[in-house]
């Protein structure tokens, strides 16, 4: 592995629509890939042959990482799939607002309001549940082909 | 007499007896109705947990018209009986029994036969519960009855009654399938071998002598007569009994010793099983003059044979309940074997098969006119049961009285005829190639059962024995077939599509154990199958190279992969993880042979080896080689190379641990020297290699994304070429190899190769740094192999926006790939190369924590970091000297603290189900790998091969395991402890810690401290027994560690143990007195295995003698609780004798324990019973 072979922009947001090719066969279980045109994890592999003496191909069951909805890919495995680039990224909790969006304290100090409550029930009660107890909550926030989408949430203790 | 008894009532309670009829009723309609069915159990409930409800049971037995009703009444009886056994009077004991045996009697022309079974099994286990203490007259007076029944007395009604009361009866007292009565094991044991003692024998004459009465009627009726239900329930209560383990004389000694004889006959018959399906008969000397002096054989042949000509009329045909029977119990008779025939060098036993054989040839003679009666309509069952009484037979014989036993009979031997059976099962197998399993596939896999026996035991008897020559030639003719049949079947599914994958999946291994018995058939005729099928081989690859661009080759391609699957298993065994030599009957069979060019096995395996170079050529590569073939070549070479490539002690080495083949040492000698040293180091062995190696880096490279391919070239081929010392050093100086390892640092198309592979290939190539020379060159290789790996993640670590690039799809994957490679070289730690393995390790140290902080979302590459660390940790540990043991304690350490302040507090979740389970096994297997981890820092304490203790360095191992615990145990919730690999891996860690190192709890805070016992508890009450066992040991440790310290003065568990009254005036147990009372009640109230008995007293005492006063309170609760007087004075002196009887004394040393033990288990017996009642 040469040094040209990963030189990237270090722009931080840089290729966060971005997908990857990369071989079927490599691509396994808990990994990503793109599925009708939606980026997936994968939860299921499955290799079979193109008839006896053919070659193999994988078939793939992904869980569209936003809506959770499952999809399906059959691919040679010697052929490149997509792959997306999901990136996850933790802010701040500084304010939920009434008309269901919130505001996030980014890591060079401006803020972030243009994400949404997550539907969540049990990741929305603890949220509001949280920031009504006064708690210090930091919220992980995925992205992926243009996309976004609170996923996480972790307490860091009582607010100072 | 019971009728008198309800008139000497009172009329009230003739009332109350009718009304609980009625509710009985009612709730068995609403039942059956299903209204309201937790209402009608509840009262169904209440009346088998009543205090004696005998009388209400009879009366309904009696009275009620609701066959339900009975049912149910017949099985109160038997739950409160067994429950209020100990306290029952010795008539009212009998008087149940009799009332059971009675009732069937009077009842035994009744419509409703299950009420009646229940009622007998009632009886059966009843009288089982009290075998032990009935005098042998009270047991004889039982009998008598039944015995006046099953003569045929009182009718066939009742006779059949009397019979199937034995049936349960036997049932009841054969271990498997006893029912439980919450006593241990023993009881069951000696119950056993009582009535195989004193009963068995006349219960057999008992049914004997009415089937043989019975006999001649049914022989004598045009039609079917009530005799006919009697006759097949007396057969099959002979086969039951006959299937009986006996044990003979020698059991019943080693049985007042103890309990092991229970394992020893379970492994026997464990082993006896895996060899064949067959139950071998051994009753021993004493049934000689029932079984085989009274000519009860003969009559039974003939009474069958009499049967044959009746199924033409009505009521009988071939598959008659009669008729099965009857053929079950003579298939059964020809697996009699041992004891029974006295020592007359088998004489005795060779006349009773041969008397056997001579009545069911006639059920399988001729084969084809057989095979084809089957084909047109008639049924098979009589054709299957002639093979499996053949089966039974080469089981209990020799191969050669087998094949002799047929010759008195006919011209020819029994291997011959079980040849021509076997042809006409495969012909039909070829012919009717359909997914549904057919009456020739059931055959097939008995006669291959058969011949399996027959051949193993040549193999097993290890001498010059084969076949005599007719059966070679059979043997051979039927190995020509199934290859036939083989291939024929290959190019008939070669255009299938493999869309039922997974069914295949599942055949695979059902297809390597028929390969295998085929493979026995055709060493059996090594002569001629060894030719045959480099015949074959050659005439397929002659036909791909003529059809060559002409010609569609898919239907050569699948035979050449049968080909090589069959040729595979016939050269060479499996190894089993040993290294595998070449079969004997290979070997002894071309002892002669010198001259390699004429050597069949050399010619074939040569012809193998050439078309599989033929791969290398990217022409042909296209044309012929498929991924499919190329898996069977490449599990060819495998397999082949494990047994016939560069052998240990080829080169006159001594072959110590052989003294069996001491007889065929000097045949060896010359054998080998034409087959073995020809593919030896010295001749064309290396040469050999380099084909293969080079075969195998051309999979790796050729074939992208070809798994299964790749997994059997890493897994398989490669692997095991490494395992082989003498290879190895051969392989090391090789350019192939060298290729290889250039190839895997450098070829971009070996990092897209699966996870697992990758790791493989790793582990293979380091483990062959032990080829080396010397340790330095050992140590520099390794050195070469992993800079690469590890130089690239360091500094991608290091770079500015690595948290920027990491999750670039690119980027994971080559960490993903880096980690897997480092972690394949880490597991092939040796003491040679464990220097440059610990540095490759301590390399990316920092690294991994860079990364496991920057991939804390990506679950997928943290997993791969732990378990990196997990297995280079345990491959290094032992070997690692003070300094080093304390960089790699403090590393783990930060690992665990990163990786919990990660997770701690942390909640994912994700709109889809299966992502959000995804989630949870991912954490699940992560907190495996951090417990894995601990556990293998643990073993530092007791394996150490360090120069100076590590407490140099001040590592206290124990004290850092515990603060490991300490931080990955607040990750691990009770919805977590629900994967049972992960509660097993916690459990073990714990408890082994708790027993090694009781003292630290105390050190604890009370937070940490009650988290732990938290979990404690929660084992305590889990399902798995090992899980419990692990608890109960854990809690002896903790206990008797307290009760030793304290009693040397010393603080013991320390403020953990004592019970205090808070500020507010909470009073808060002390943590010994809370387990004292969790255990004692999982012990009085709880379901468990008896098996946790003895550990569970282990626990009890040490917390028993520590907190004494909280025993006597919870003993005094209980007591209080009794409401009937004679429980509470039954329950007071229990309680009283558990701590007192025995000698038990309040120390805590073997003795003590044992008799504690003792204590526990009588305590239970007598107090469990009336407790669990409501």
């Amino acid at each position: 592995m040469s040094d040209e072979e990963h030189h990237f922009e270090s722009k931080a947001d840089a290729g966060a629509s971005k997908t990857y090719p990369q071989q079927a066969g490599t691509i396994r279980k808990n990994g990503y890939i793109v599925i009708k045109g939606r980026p997936c994890k994968v939860v299921e592999v499955s290799t079979s042959k193109t008839g006896k003496h053919g070659h193999a191909k994988c078939h793939f069951v992904g869980i569209d990482i936003f809506t959770g909805k499952k999809l399906e890919d059959i691919v040679p495995s010697s052929h490149n799939c997509d792959v997306p680039h999901v990136n996850r990224t933790d802010y701040q909790l500084i304010d939920i607002s009434e008309d269901g969006f919130v505001s996030l304290l980014t890591e060079s100090g401006n803020t972030k309001d243009d994400l949404r409550l997550p539907t969540d029930e049990s990741l929305l009660g603890q949220i509001k549940g949280g920031f009504e107890e006064g708690k210090d909550l930091v919220v992980s926030v995925m992205s992926a082909m243009g996309e976004e989408q609170i996923c996480a949430l972790k307490d860091i203790g009582p607010k100072n | 007499m019971h009728q008198g008894y309800y008139q000497s009532m009172g009329a009230a309670d003739m009332a109350q007896l009718q009304a609980t009829m009625q509710a009985i009723e009612l709730a068995c309609n609403s039942i059956q109705m299903h209204t309201n069915p937790t209402a009608a159990e509840a009262t169904l409930l209440s009346l088998s947990q009543s205090p004696r409800p005998y009388q209400a049971c009879q009366f309904i037995l009696e009275n009620s018209q609701l066959p339900n009703a009975r049912f149910q009444a017949a099985g109160a009886i038997r739950d409160a009986a067994i429950r209020e056994w100990g306290f029952l009077e010795p008539n009212d004991r009998r008087g149940l029994i009799s009332f059971c045996l009675c009732f069937i009697m009077k009842n035994a022309n009744s419509p409703e036969g299950y009420v009646l079974v229940k009622v007998a099994s009632v009886a059966a286990q009843l009288l089982k519960r009290g075998w032990l203490d009935f005098t042998a007259a009270e047991k004889e007076a039982f009998f008598h009855e039944v015995e006046q029944a099953v003569q045929g007395s009182h009718g066939l009604d009742v006779q059949f009654a009397g019979i199937s009361f034995l049936e349960s009866l036997v049932s009841e007292f054969s271990p498997s399938t006893s029912t439980a009565m919450g006593l241990p094991r023993e009881f069951h044991e000696q119950c056993r071998i009582s009535l195989e003692q004193d009963y068995m024998k006349a219960f057999y004459c008992w049914v004997q002598y009415a089937a043989f009465n019975v006999s001649d009627r049914i022989i004598g009726a045009n039609s079917e007569i009530p005799e006919v239900k009697v006759c097949s329930a007396a057969l099959r209560l002979m086969l039951q009994i006959l299937n009986w383990d006996f044990r003979g004389k020698n059991s019943i000694e080693n049985s007042k010793r103890g309990m092991d004889i229970f394992y020893d006959g379970m492994k026997q018959e464990n082993d006896s099983l895996r060899r064949s399906e067959c139950i071998l008969v051994q009753p021993g000397p004493a049934w000689r003059d029932v079984l085989i002096s009274s000519g009860h054989v003969g009559w039974l042949l003939n009474f069958y044979t009499a049967l044959r000509q009746k199924f033409s009329c009505e009521g009988y045909w071939l598959d008659c309940p009669l008729a099965v029977s009857a053929r079950k119990l003579i298939v059964q008779f020809c697996s009699l074997t041992g004891t029974i025939f006295p020592s007359d060098s088998g004489e005795m036993q060779r006349q009773h098969l041969l008397q056997m054989l001579a009545g069911i040839v006639q059920w399988i003679e001729p084969p084809d006119a057989v095979s084809k009666a089957i084909k047109s309509g008639k049924s098979e069952s009589e054709l299957l049961d002639g093979c499996r009484a053949l089966m039974s037979m080469a089981t209990v014989t020799t191969p050669l009285v087998f094949d002799e036993l047929l010759k008195s009979l006919r011209p020819y031997g029994t291997i011959t005829l079980l040849s021509a059976l076997m042809c006409e099962v495969i012909k039909d197998l070829m012919e009717n190639r359909t997914e549904e399993e057919t009456w020739s596939w059931v055959a097939r896999d008995i006669l291959l059962d058969t011949w399996t026996t027959l051949l193993m035991q040549l193999d097993a008897s290890g001498h010059k024995h084969s076949l005599p020559p007719e059966g070679i030639s059979a043997a051979a003719n039927l190995f020509a077939l199934i290859v036939e049949s083989e291939l024929r079947a290959a190019s008939a599914s070669a255009f299938n599509d493999e869309d039922e994958y997974d069914y295949l999946q599942a055949s695979i291994a059902a297809m390597d154990e028929r390969l295998s018995s085929y493979a026995l058939i055709a060493r059996a005729a090594v002569g001629a199958t060894i030719p045959l099928l480099k015949e074959l081989f050659s005439e397929r690859i002659m036909r791909l190279h003529q059809g060559r661009g002409t010609s569609d080759p898919t239907e050569t391609l699948e035979e050449l992969y049968s080909l090589l699957l069959i040729t595979g298993h016939v050269l060479a065994d499996e190894g089993q993880g040993e290294t595998p030599l070449v079969p004997k009957e290979i070997e002894s069979h071309y002892s002669n042979v010198t001259e390699v060019d004429k050597h069949p096995v050399i010619v074939l395996s040569g012809s193998i080896i050439r078309f599989a170079e033929e791969s290398l050529d990217p022409e042909l590569r296209r044309y012929f080689f498929s991924p499919r073939l190329m898996e069977a070549v490449v599990w060819f070479l495998a397999r082949w190379s494990s047994t016939y490539l560069m052998p240990p002690g080829e080169s006159g080495e001594n072959k110590g641990g052989y003294e069996n083949y001491n007889n065929t040492q000097h045949l060896r000698g010359q054998t080998t020297n034409a087959l073995v040293s020809f593919f030896g180091e010295n001749d064309q062995g290396k040469a050999v290699l380099d084909v293969i190696i080079r075969i195998s880096l051309s999979t790796l490279v050729s074939y992208p994304g070809e798994k299964d391919l790749q997994a059997l070239t890493c897994c398989q081929l490669l692997h095991g070429l490494v395992k082989q010392k003498n290879i190895i050093c051969h392989l090391v100086t090789l350019d192939s190899w060298r290729d290889l390892a250039t190839a895997f640092t450098n070829e971009r198309v070996l990092f897209s190769l699966n996870a697992a592979h990758q790791r493989s290939l790793a582990q293979t190539l380091a483990v062959s740094a032990s080829g080396m020379k010397t340790s330095e060159a050992s140590n520099q290789y390794i050195k070469s192999l992993t800079s690469h790996m590890t130089s690239a993640l360091v500094e991608l670590s290091s770079k500015n926006d690595l948290k920027a690039i990491a999750q670039q799809p690119d980027i994971i994957l080559l960490v993903s790939c880096l980690l897997e490679r480092l972690r394949g070289v880490a597991r092939a730690s040796e003491p040679r190369t464990q220097k440059a393995i610990y540095e490759m390790g301590f390399l990316v140290m920092n690294p991994v924590l860079i990364f496991l902080q920057a991939y804390k979302d990506e679950s997928v590459v943290v997993y791969l970091l732990l378990k990196f660390v997990t297995d280079w940790v345990d491959g290094q540990i032992i070997y690692l000297e003070a300094q080093e043991t304390a960089a790699v304690v403090d590393f783990s350490m930060r690992l665990l603290q990163l990786y919990s302040s990660n997770n701690i507090g942390k909640i994912s979740v994700s709109l889809s189900n299966s992502l959000r389970s995804e989630a949870d096994a991912e954490k699940y297997k992560d907190l495996r790998a951090l417990l894995q981890l601990l556990s293998n820092l643990c073993s530092k304490d007791l394996v150490d091969f360090a120069s100076e203790p590590i407490e140099t360095y001040g590592t206290n191992i124990s004290q850092v395991v515990y603060t490991g615990l300490h931080i990955v145990t607040p990750l691990i919730t009770m919805d977590l402890l629900k994967y049972p690999k992960l509660c097993h891996s916690y459990f073990s860690l714990l408890s082994h810690m708790l027993e090694v190192y009781p003292e630290i709890i105390a050190q604890l805070n009370v937070e940490a401290c009650s988290h732990i016992l938290g979990t404690l508890d929660f084992g305590l009450h889990h399902q798995d027994i090992e899980v419990v066992d692990l608890c109960l040991r854990a809690l002896r440790a903790l206990a008797s560690h307290h009760y030793k310290d304290r009693g040397d003065g010393k603080v013991g568990l320390g403020s953990h143990a004592t019970s205090y009254k808070d500020a507010d005036g909470k009073f808060h147990e002390g943590i010994l007195g809370q387990f004292l009372r969790s255990l004692l009640r999982l012990l009085l109230f709880e379901d468990y295995s008896t098996d946790l008995v003895s550990s569970g007293a282990d626990a009890l005492l040490p917390l028993i003698l520590c907190e004494q006063s909280v025993y006597q309170n919870l003993a005094n609760e209980l007591i209080e609780r009794q409401v009937n007087q004679t429980f509470r004075s039954r329950l007071t002196n229990a309680f009283q004798s558990l701590i007192t009887s025995n000698n038990l004394s309040s120390t805590l040393d073997r003795m003590n324990y044992q008799r504690f033990r003792k204590n526990l288990l009588s305590f239970l017996i007598e107090v469990r019973g009336f407790l669990r009642t409501v």
